[in-house]
């Protein structure tokens, strides 16, 4: 296919950004690992067991991540669409919470309801289940993580044209028969994605596996170890390629699997009606597992929420404000200001990102489309230790081509607006990855003739992406934006490595807090987050709904 | 009335003349200060803009060598973030010296000065353990400098080069919970050998040697105390039978006794203290047959943007003055200053059964000790 030229111009930018803010820190740092620490590890894999082992609890965390949370998604989002009952609306706004996780507050609250002398297990139950490990990691990213693929299936499924189901019903299928042969296959685009996202992501995860993770180490956990504990940062970046292995693999086989599956269900044509399940036993089997689920979020939020009001949660019951005056008082509101400043900045950056390159990948390019997803991918891909390092090895000097200064310094004390360009730059990079897939789901659903019909009525590449593709996967873009924002507020490992005096971090200092054991401070400042971080999803919500012409996709209908 | 206005203008005028003369006078006659005697350590003396602390010097308590301060300083720091915060704030208020930080992990510290070796972002590395300085060290990230006020400080607590010296100390020991002992109805740990009493088996909380300095220390305890590696290894084997599993950071078994997870952690002890005092029902012991402790330190940044200020910040934080900021900000580590005012919270390791702990040794030794940790002892079945 021939590119007109604002598109060629839009593909050389995105290449450039992309080269910019992923590309060119990450080479840096692989080439570090081919140094002779690094090579040490990658002949381990080999030679140790040790090595093989961690590969393997890598691979098995990702894959149970990766089914669980997207069949949690999928029951959720079936039972948003297909299904009528009470506490729907809430149902929904419960799911989307996790979406704003802060480091060690879930984990924390975890250990506190479930753990050896947990509230819930030994208190109530009687139980002492040792949750460090491969089965609190479980619970933890699960929970966290499945949201993503929740608001990716329901923005699909809102968009399924349903006239597909009555056909097949007018001609005699059963219910469960339409939904294995036209609803399942229809999804596989979204469901193979949910499955890759939340696999990569719960692998490269950091603050989980250090909080909970115990004596289960995964990668991640293994080139955090490499740097922090041994001083070894080629070794971590080699374990961090090793980490890529599994990822890209998983990527490759979900491209595989959901391009041959690929359906198109948005034409343009006018469709039916969703015709709902009706029977009670199916009804009650369906929603069992979205309201174990959203239970347990509660159970969990709120345990953060009393642990800011609380002396010691779980210890020491006594009300109190303290937590809250201390974070007020001074250590807290640079932070908050700072952080969320640089959050919104990145926000409609990454959103935007995500959204082209979805485009870009489904509409424009043929060739190397593959490796422009995993460029994109890769932000989420490697752990962000390693991410970290890389910016703080690539961009705490002037980059010189020659004698001309190609890029000035962005990281580090002595850069531009004390460091704080790097920090937006990371956020960006982490966060566009949710706006890509969810992006690319849902192109993949759209028949591409509307695109042909606008483009022979004459209107451009742009246009065309700004007056059509744009209103249909505006649903996806708000799925990115909110995710953006969330994400951008609660990363911690990479700012690690590019934080400075002048740009005090949340995540950061409830590290610190959680360092010097005043969980009460920590789960404060957890709420203050969540509380921040909802209030600046329902303003994108409100903003991106706002201007839509017809929400076709849009998840928070 | 207009009057009035004019006289008050010049009386003004006046004042403001004679107060420029004022600090004008002594820059025209500048007097070094150097090596003159005063009365109370800490006191600063500004003469012809350069700064003149009182400190105890190897010729007693006078005028440590003069320094022109001017400038910013970034500090990255070691330690907890409220004393960071207390460090570079007393700084800041003693000199003029715009001081920030920045509060990493030792790990992270290293990784970070490697990276901007060519145009360094910090100055100082304050708070940071023997093992991180003597990497950094190697990699070429800090640079020699031996402060006036070094000779206070006992040799063992600092390096015999000069790259840094130590300005607490903390003793490894057992953090326990109160109330989960009494549930399984032991006592107090008091020895290694306690820790190995079958009703603890899943009681036991430890960091893993190779993620933590803390459990490192563990282990090259063992090794000191038992008169080698293989006794060493073979202790900690048998204490993996207690075990519940081995954690990440080093001070996180604390928070785990804390809660109620597990009855003992090994952890050092002025963290147990500082969890305690934060309402966990926790309490301190240590070990009968000798314990290991680390060393804070505080070293300069090689190619430091501001040395002179680095410098000074360095006399800072070995004076009596700057370590007695420590318990006043919840850390309870022992001051390496003799003349830094004990607390009760702090342990006196006088009191205590140190083992003869070689840090040059056990660096040398860490890497195949944890790599044998991590093969043997570590996936071994518990038994």
């Amino acid at each position: 296919m021939k590119l007109d030229l604002i598109t060629r111009i839009v593909l050389v930018c995105t290449i450039a950004v992309l080269a910019l803010l992923i590309i060119f820190p990450l080479t840096n740092i692989l080439i570090t690992a081919t140094h002779e620490n690094g090579r040490a590890v990658f002949s381990s894999i080999f030679s140790s067991p040790v090595t093989r082992q961690i590969i393997k609890n890598t691979v098995l965390l990702g894959s149970t991540v990766g089914v669980l949370g997207t069949l949690i998604g999928f029951l959720l989002a079936y039972a948003q669409t297909r299904l009528e009952f009470r506490g729907k609306k809430i149902l929904h706004i419960i799911s989307l919470i996790p979406l704003i996780s802060p480091p060690f507050a879930f984990a924390t609250a975890v250990i506190v309801l479930f753990g050896r002398s947990g509230i819930i297990t030994r208190d109530l139950l009687g139980l002492s289940p040792v949750l460090y490990g491969y089965p609190g990691l479980v619970i933890v990213l699960t929970t966290s993580f499945f949201p993503v693929a929740y608001m990716n299936l329901l923005g699909m499924m809102r968009s399924l044209d349903p006239s597909l189901d009555e056909a097949a019903a007018s001609l005699g299928s059963s219910k469960s028969k339409v939904f294995v042969k036209i609803t399942f296959p229809m999804l596989i685009p979204g469901i193979a994605s949910s499955f890759l996202l939340l696999f990569v992501e719960s692998i490269a995860d950091l603050a989980n596996p250090l909080v909970i993770g115990g004596d289960f180490t995964v990668l991640s956990s293994r080139a955090y170890i490499a740097i922090n504990g041994e001083y070894d940062v080629a070794a971590g970046a080699a374990y961090s390629v090793v980490l890529l292995v599994p990822g890209l693999l998983v990527f490759l086989l979900q491209r595989y699997w959901a391009q041959r599956k690929n359906v198109v269900s948005v034409t343009g044509k006018p469709s039916g009606r969703v015709r709902n399940i009706e029977s009670k036993g199916a009804k009650f089997f369906l929603l069992s597992i979205p309201f174990a689920m959203s239970s347990l979020i509660i159970m969990v939020y709120v345990t953060v929420l009393i642990g800011g009001f609380v002396k010691v949660l779980g210890v020491n019951n006594e009300f109190t404000l303290d937590h809250f005056s201390y974070i007020f008082s001074g250590i807290g509101n640079d932070a908050i200001i700072k952080t969320t400043l640089l959050a919104l900045i990145a926000t409609p950056i990454a959103g935007i990102l995500g959204m082209i390159l979805a485009w870009l990948i489904v509409r424009k390019i043929r060739r190397g489309r593959e490796l422009m997803d995993f460029l994109g991918m890769l932000g989420i891909a490697v752990p962000g230790t390693v991410l970290g390092i890389g910016y703080a090895v690539t961009f705490n000097h002037t980059t010189k081509l020659g004698e001309f200064s190609l890029i000035p310094q962005l990281a580090g004390g002595g850069a531009i607006f004390g460091g704080a360009l790097a920090i937006i730059m990371v956020y960006t990079i982490r966060s566009s990855p949710a706006g890509q897939r969810s992006g690319i789901a849902a192109l993949q659903q759209i028949d591409p003739a509307i695109d042909e019909a606008s483009a022979s009525l004459g209107a451009s590449g742009v246009v065309t992406f700004k007056k059509v593709t744009l209103p249909l996967i505006r649903g996806a873009l708000l799925t990115g934006l909110m995710f953006a924002f969330a994400r951008s507020m609660t990363t911690l490992s990479p700012i690690i490595f590019i934080t400075t005096p002048d740009t005090p971090i949340m995540t950061s200092k409830i590290l610190s807090e959680v360092d010097a054991g005043r969980f009460g401070n920590a789960f404060a400042f957890c709420t203050i987050l969540i509380v921040l971080v909802s209030l600046a999803m329902s303003a994108i919500n409100l903003l991106v709904r706002g201007r839509s012409i017809e929400s076709l996709s849009n998840p928070l209908n | 009335m207009n009057k009035l206005r004019i006289t008050s203008i010049t009386s003004v005028a006046v004042m403001l003349l004679s107060l420029t003369g004022l600090a004008i006078s002594p820059a025209g006659a500048a007097v070094d200060r150097t090596g003159k005697t005063c009365v109370q350590e800490g006191r600063v003396v500004n003469s012809g803009g350069v700064t003149y602390t009182c400190a105890y010097t190897k010729s007693g308590l006078v005028y440590s060598q003069g320094r022109k301060l001017s400038g910013s300083l970034t500090v990255v720091c070691g330690a907890m973030e409220n004393w960071c915060a207390a460090m570079t704030k007393a700084f800041t208020k003693k000199t003029g010296v715009e001081t920030k930080f920045v509060r990493l992990s030792s790990g992270e510290t290293v990784a970070r000065l490697n990276a901007a070796k060519a145009n360094p972002e910090f100055g100082v590395w304050h708070g940071g353990p023997a093992d991180g300085f003597g990497v950094a060290r190697l990699d070429g990230l800090i640079e020699k400098y031996e402060s006036p006020t070094r000779h206070m400080i006992p040799a063992k607590y600092q390096d015999t080069d000069g790259y840094w010296t130590g300005v607490y100390v903390g003793a490894l020991g057992f953090c326990s919970n109160k109330k989960e002992l009494a549930r399984l109805g032991v006592p107090v740990p008091k020895s290694w050998a306690d820790l190995l009493n079958p009703k603890l088996k899943g009681q036991i909380s430890s960091a893993h040697p190779s993620t933590s300095g803390t459990a490192f220390t563990t282990l090259w305890t063992q090794v000191t105390r038992l008169g080698g590696v293989e006794p060493g290894m073979a202790y900690m084997k048998k204490l993996h039978n207690n075990i519940l599993q081995y954690t990440k950071s080093g001070t996180a078994p604390g928070q785990i006794a804390g809660r109620g997870e597990v009855a003992v952690g090994i952890i050092f002890s002025h963290d147990c203290v500082a969890y305690r005092e934060q309402g966990l029902p926790l309490t301190v012991s240590f070990p009968s047959e000798g314990t290991g402790y680390e060393i804070g330190g505080v070293a300069l940044v090689k190619g430091a943007k501001n040395p002179e200020a680095a410098k000074a910040y360095i006399d800072f934080t070995l004076s009596a003055e700057a370590q007695n900021l420590g318990p006043t900000v919840a850390s309870y580590q022992v001051l390496t200053n003799p003349r830094a005012k004990l607390d009760r919270r702090m342990v006196t390791l006088k009191k205590l059964t140190i083992v003869d702990y070689d840090f040059g040794k056990a660096s040398a030794a860490k890497k195949a000790l944890t790599t044998r940790f991590d093969a043997e002892i570590a996936v071994a079945p518990k038994v």
